[in-house]
C-alpha cells in the first residue's frame, strides 16, 4: 500500500471545485496514515478541501465522495494514530481527529461556531460519577468508542476519599447495598461481575444493619436476618408480636409484587395477582406502618434507615423504605477494602482497558444540540468532541440549565421539573482518632443518634443551620470493618447529619467556616452524648458542608440524592423519553440517590446507548 | 409502567393532584443557569485573577506581595491557608504555594511573602520583576493547615523556620486584631538577625498583648533590630519544655523546611507530645530527597531518566527533582496545587517504570493499587512512561 504515491495536491483542488453535488450530509473523510509517502500532500488535500467548505460549498461534499471513493487505496478506515503525531495543519484545521483516528463527518463542521473539533466519539459521558463510571466502562466493554470527562482530578464523584495525615477518609458510601454473595446474589452482584470489578474488589459483608440509639434511651440493634430482626423486635415490642409477624410476611409478599410489576414487567398487572402493590404503592412509608403498628418507638426503630433517602417515613415513598430495608436483610450490607474510591478506581480501570479515553480536570461546558439532536460536547478548555450520544452524569438541572440551555430543549423539559424540590445535602464531620475503635466505645459500624423530638422534627431540622437537640445523626464507624483507612491502634469515622443547603446560602462568607465549626462541634457534643471523651483522642478532622457538595459534585443545593423522592416523584410519574434525542441521564438525578440506584442507572443508560447503536 | 395501570392503584388521583399543584407552584430551574458555578466561584474559585496593589520590602531577600481582586470581592480564606500561583515561563507553565500573611478578617486583599530561594525561578521572578499593577493568576485559597476550634484548644505553640512564618503571621494578626480567646506562643527560627521577616510587627504585638509570645531563635550571632531577647542555636527540647512549660494540653503547629520538621518532630515526641497535637503544613519537595529512608543506594540525584508521555517524545528528567518539574520543563501542563504530595491534584498514571515516593505523601489507597502516583512527590528511579 505504501508504494503508491498519493496524487498531487493542485489537480485535486480542480477536481473538487468541479464536481456537483447535493447534500452535505453524506461526506466522510478518512485519514492515510501519516507514516504513508503521500502524507504531506494528504494534508494539504485535506486543509484544501475544508476550506471550501468554510466557503459554504456545501454542494462540493457529494463531489468529495466520489473523490474519496478514487482515492480508497489509501483510505483505511479506523486507523490507529495519535493527535499528536498528526501535522500541524490537520490539527489546527477542523481535523476530526478522533480517538484511533476513526471516520470523521466533514459536512457540518462549518456551523460549529468556533470551537475547534479535537475528537469524535460514538458516545461522551460527561462526569465520572458511579452512574458515569458505570456507562463508560458498559460502552467501552461493548467495544463502543467513548470519551469520558470528569473535571476532578479522581474518578468517583461522591465515590471518593481522601488523605489527612495518617488517615484515609471515605467519602460518602456508608452501606452497600444489593451486592449479595456467590451463593445468594443481589441484582448489582452481575453488573460487577459484568464490568470486571468484582475480582478487584475485596467486600466485607456487615453481619449487622444499625444499633439505634433514641432520645428516650431506647437502644435497638438489627442483624442482617429477617428471622433475627423478627425476633429481636417481637422481644423489644411483645405488645406488637403478632403486628410484628404479619408485618414482615406482608413485606416479603409485597417484595415479591414489586420485583414482578418492575423487574419481571409483567405484561397483565392485576389487583388480583398484586393485591398489596396495588393497594400500597403509592402510600408513604407511615401511612403503611400504621396500618400494622400502634407503637412509634417500634416504627422509628424499623425506619431508622429514612437518611440513606432523604425524607422521613411521613414522606418518603412505602415501596423505597421497603425495597431498600429487604435488600438490606436479604442481600446483608457491604463493604468495600479501601473505600468507595477503591470502586471508583476498578471501574475507571476496566474504561481504561477497554480502549476508553478519560480526561481528568476537564469539565463539560455545553452539549451541543442541534434541531434536537445531540451533536457533541464543548469542554471547558473550549474544544469540542463530536458524537451523537451524551450520557450526562451532571444534575438534570444542570444539564438542562447550564449545559444544554433552554432554547434547545422543549418546554416540557423544565415544566416536568418544576414540581421537583433539590433534595437534601449533609454536614458531615470525617474524623480519625487515635485509639482504637473498642478503646473509644465505638461497637458497632452503624449507629444511628436520634434527635430528641420525632422524626418529622428530626426532618424539619434538616432544613436549619447546624445541629440541635432534635438533629438525627449517624455514625459510621469505617475502621470495625476494615483497619486499612489508618494505621493500628486508630480509628476513622465519618459522623452525618442531613441538612439543605439554603441556610447555608445565607451565610456571608467570611462566617462560613466558623458555622462548619459550629455545626461539627455540636455534633461530636451530640456523639459524645453516646461515646464519653470521643472528642480528646480526635486527631485530624474535616468538615464537609451542603457547599462543600455543591463544589465537589457541581449539583444544585449540593443534593447528592438528586431531587426529594416524594411519591409524586417516583420514576413512574417521570416521562422516560429524553428531551433531546442522543441524551440521557445517569446518577441521582436520572432516577433516585444512594450507590446501588446510581450504579444501576449508569449501566441502564448504557444500554440504552447500545440499543441505539445497534449493539 | 404504563399510566393505565398505574391509574388502578390507590392513591393515583391524590398524586396526580400532588403532582399538578407541584409544577403550578413549583420552581423554573432554567433560572438556576449559572448559579452553581456561580457559588463555587465564590467560595472555591479555579482561577482566581489578582493584581498586585502593593510591594512591602520585608528583609533583604523577602517582600511581601499585596494582591487585590479588582473585579469581585475575594474569596474568604481561614488563617493559614495559601494560594496556589499559576506561572508561566515561555513554554513552562508551573505553579507555587504561598501561603497568605494577611489576617484573613482583613477581605480587601491577599499578602504572600515571599523569600528568595537560590536559584529559585518563581521567587525569583517574584522578587525582581513584577512590578505593582501587575497581573497574576492563581487558583482559590486551599490547604488545611488552620486552628480547628472543635479540638485544637486555645493553648497553641507556633513552631516556624524562615519564610514558613506567613501562615502564623496571618493566624497571629487574626487573633489579636479580634481578641480571639487564644494563648499563643512563637519559637521563630533563622539563619541570622537579618534573615527574621516581620521582626518589628511581632515585637510590637508581644509587648502590647499579653497572650503573645515571641521567641526568635537564631543559628548565628547578630544583633536584632528592634532589640529583642532571643535563644541561640536550634529549637531543641530543652528549649521547647523550658519556653512552653506544660506541654500536656498545648496544640503545636510547625511550618517550615523539611529539616525543621524531622528534628522538631522528634524533639516533642522525645517530650511525650503524642502526635495528634502536633500539626505541620506542606511545605513543597525536600531538598535532598537521595537522604530520605527508602531511597535506593544505587541511584545518584543527578542521575537522568527519559520520561514519555504516552503520545509524544521523551524528555529527560533527573532522579533528584520531583516528575512534576520535569513535566512542567517539558511543556506539559500539569494541574497542580499544594505540590507537596498531599492534595493529588497533580495525579497522574504510571505506566511503566519505578519512582521514589516519600513517606509523607499522601496517596490513596486506590492510586497506589491502580498505579496512580502524586507526581509532584515522585522522583524518577528509572525510564518512566506517564498518562497526564
Amino acid at each position: 500500500m505504501a508504494a503508491r504515491t498519493a496524487p498531487e495536491a493542485v489537480p485535486l483542488f480542480a477536481i473538487v471545485a468541479g464536481l456537483p453535488g447535493k447534500t452535505e450530509k453524506s461526506a466522510f473523510l478518512t485519514l492515510v496514515p501519516p507514516v504513508l509517502t503521500g502524507e504531506v500532500v494528504w494534508c494539504i488535500l485535506f486543509t484544501g478541501c475544508i476550506r471550501l467548505m468554510r466557503m459554504r460549498l456545501a454542494e462540493l461534499l457529494e463531489g468529495l465522495v466520489e473523490l474519496l471513493e478514487w482515492l480508497s487505496p489509501w483510505a483505511e478506515r479506523r486507523v490507529p494514530c495519535s493527535v499528536r503525531r498528526l501535522p500541524w495543519a490537520v490539527r489546527r484545521g477542523v481535523g476530526r481527529v478522533g480517538p484511533v483516528g476513526r471516520v470523521g463527518r466533514v459536512g457540518r463542521m462549518k456551523p460549529m461556531d468556533k470551537e475547534r473539533v479535537m475528537s469524535r466519539y460514538d458516545v461522551i459521558v460527561v462526569g465520572a460519577g458511579n452512574g458515569g463510571l458505570t456507562a463508560a466502562a458498559t460502552l467501552a466493554k461493548a467495544g463502543v468508542a467513548t470519551l469520558l470527562l470528569e473535571r476532578h482530578s479522581v474518578p468517583g464523584g461522591c465515590a471518593t476519599s481522601f488523605c489527612r495525615g495518617r488517615f484515609e477518609f471515605e467519602v460518602a458510601l456508608h452501606q452497600l447495598s444489593g451486592l449479595g454473595t456467590a451463593e445468594n446474589p443481589g441484582p448489582l452482584r452481575a453488573v460487577f461481575e459484568g464490568l470486571e470489578v468484582l475480582d478487584q474488589l475485596d467486600l466485607i459483608v456487615m453481619e449487622e444493619l444499625y444499633r439505634t440509639v433514641g432520645p428516650d434511651g431506647m437502644e435497638l440493634t438489627l442483624t442482617a436476618d429477617r428471622n433475627a430482626v423478627i425476633a429481636e423486635l417481637q422481644r423489644r415490642f411483645p405488645h406488637e408480636k403478632e403486628a410484628i409477624a404479619a408485618f414482615f410476611e406482608f413485606l416479603a409478599a409485597f417484595f415479591m409484587e414489586v420485583v414482578g410489576l418492575f423487574y419481571l414487567k409483567d405484561p397483565a398487572p392485576s389487583r388480583d395477582s398484586y393485591p398489596r402493590a396495588f393497594s400500597c404503592l403509592l402510600k408513604t412509608t407511615q401511612e403503611v406502618l400504621d396500618q400494622f403498628f400502634k407503637d412509634p418507638v417500634l416504627c422509628r426503630a424499623l425506619t431508622a434507615y429514612w437518611g440513606y433517602l432523604g425524607l422521613p417515613p411521613r414522606r418518603m415513598p412505602f415501596v423505597d423504605w421497603a425495597m431498600m430495608f429487604l435488600a438490606y436483610i436479604e442481600y446483608k450490607p457491604q463493604h468495600i477494602r479501601g473505600g468507595s474510591q477503591m470502586l471508583s478506581a476498578a471501574l475507571a480501570d476496566t474504561f481504561l482497558k477497554y480502549g476508553g479515553v478519560v480526561r481528568y480536570n476537564c469539565g463539560a461546558a455545553r452539549i451541543v444540540v442541534r434541531d434536537g439532536q445531540v451533536e457533541g460536547v464543548v469542554d471547558d478548555q473550549g474544544e469540542l468532541h463530536l458524537a451523537k450520544h451524551v450520557i450526562s452524569n451532571a444534575s438534570r438541572i444542570t444539564t438542562y440549565a447550564d449545559l444544554i440551555g433552554r432554547e434547545h430543549l422543549p418546554d416540557a423539559a423544565f415544566a416536568e421539573m418544576r414540581g421537583s424540590s433539590i433534595g437534601a445535602s449533609a454536614v458531615t464531620v470525617y474524623a480519625g482518632f487515635d485509639q482504637s475503635p473498642d478503646a473509644l466505645g465505638i461497637t458497632h459500624t452503624t449507629t444511628f443518634i436520634g434527635g430528641c423530638g420525632s422524626q418529622d422534627e428530626e426532618y424539619e431540622a434538616t432544613r436549619r443551620l447546624g445541629c440541635h437537640d432534635t438533629t438525627g445523626l449517624a455514625l459510621t464507624c469505617y475502621t470495625r470493618m476494615d483497619g486499612g483507612f489508618s494505621p493500628p491502634g486508630t480509628t476513622q469515622a465519618a459522623l452525618i447529619m442531613l441538612q439543605y443547603a439554603d441556610p447555608w446560602f445565607k451565610v456571608p462568607p467570611e462566617q462560613y467556616a466558623a458555622e462548619k465549626y459550629k455545626a461539627a462541634d455540636a455534633m461530636l457534643a451530640r456523639a459524645e452524648a453516646v461515646y464519653p471523651g470521643l472528642r480528646d483522642h480526635l486527631e485530624e478532622m474535616e468538615i464537609s458542608s451542603p457547599i462543600t457538595h455543591l463544589r465537589y459534585l457541581g449539583h444544585p443545593g449540593g443534593a447528592f440524592y438528586g431531587f426529594d423522592q416524594h411519591v409524586k416523584d417516583s420514576a413512574s410519574f417521570v416521562s422516560p423519553k429524553p428531551p433531546v434525542d442522543g441524551l440521557y441521564l445517569a446518577g441521582a438525578w436520572a432516577t433516585s440517590g444512594g450507590f446501588q440506584p446510581t450504579l444501576d442507572s449508569g449501566v441502564r443508560a448504557a444500554r440504552q446507548v447500545l440499543k441505539q447503536l445497534g449493539k | 409502567m404504563k399510566q393505565e395501570i398505574l391509574q388502578q392503584f390507590d392513591g393515583y388521583q391524590d398524586v396526580m393532584k400532588e403532582i399538578e399543584a407541584a409544577r403550578k407552584f413549583g420552581t423554573d430551574y432554567a433560572g438556576f443557569k449559572g448559579r452553581v458555578a456561580a457559588w463555587i466561584d465564590r467560595y472555591h474559585p479555579a482561577r482566581l485573577t489578582l493584581r498586585i496593589g502593593d510591594i512591602l520590602e520585608e528583609t533583604a531577600s523577602t517582600r511581601t506581595l499585596r494582591l487585590v481582586a479588582p473585579d469581585r470581592p475575594l474569596p474568604p480564606f481561614q488563617a493559614g491557608q495559601y494560594l496556589a500561583l499559576a506561572l508561566r515561563f515561555g513554554q513552562v507553565r508551573t505553579g507555587r504555594p504561598y501561603s497568605i500573611s494577611s489576617s484573613p478578617r482583613n477581605t480587601g486583599y491577599y499578602d504572600i511573602t515571599v523569600r528568595r530561594v537560590p536559584d529559585g525561578l518563581v521567587s525569583g521572578h517574584l522578587l525582581d520583576h513584577v512590578r505593582v499593577g501587575d497581573a497574576l493568576e492563581s487558583a482559590g485559597p486551599a490547604g488545611t493547615f488552620v486552628h480547628n476550634p472543635v479540638f485544637h484548644g486555645n493553648a497553641l505553640v507556633y513552631i516556624a523556620g524562615g519564610s514558613g512564618i506567613a501562615p502564623f503571621m496571618s493566624m497571629i494578626r487574626e487573633t489579636l486584631d479580634c481578641g480571639l480567646d487564644r494563648d499563643i506562643l512563637l519559637l521563630y527560627g533563622n539563619r541570622a538577625a537579618d534573615d527574621v521577616i516581620f521582626h518589628a510587627e511581632l515585637t510590637r504585638l508581644a509587648s502590647r498583648f499579653e497572650n503573645f509570645r515571641y521567641v526568635p531563635v537564631l543559628e548565628e550571632r547578630g544583633a536584632l533590630n528592634p532589640p529583642w531577647p532571643c535563644q541561640k542555636g536550634y529549637i531543641t527540647r530543652d528549649l521547647l519544655r523550658e519556653a512552653v512549660g506544660d506541654l500536656t494540653c498545648r496544640m503545636f503547629y510547625m511550618c517550615g523546611p523539611a529539616a525543621l520538621y524531622d528534628f522538631c518532630r522528634r524533639e516533642l515526641e522525645a517530650l511525650g507530645v503524642p502526635p495528634r497535637r502536633i500539626r505541620q503544613e506542606a511545605y513543597g519537595p525536600p531538598n535532598h530527597i537521595s537522604q530520605y529512608p527508602g531511597w535506593p543506594e544505587a541511584v545518584t540525584e543527578d542521575a537522568t531518566f527519559r520520561v514519555t508521555v504516552k503520545g509524544s517524545a521523551p524528555i529527560p528528567a533527573h532522579a533528584g527533582e520531583t516528575l512534576l518539574t520535569a513535566l512542567e520543563r517539558g511543556g506539559f501542563a500539569v494541574p497542580s496545587q499544594c505540590r507537596s504530595g498531599e492534595c493529588s491534584l497533580c495525579r497522574v498514571r504510571l505506566v511503566s517504570g519505578a519512582v521514589y515516593q516519600p513517606p509523607t505523601v499522601l496517596l490513596r489507597a486506590a492510586d497506589r493499587r491502580f498505579g496512580y502516583i502524586h507526581s509532584c512527590a515522585a522522583y524518577p528511579l528509572e525510564d518512566l512512561c506517564v498518562e497526564v
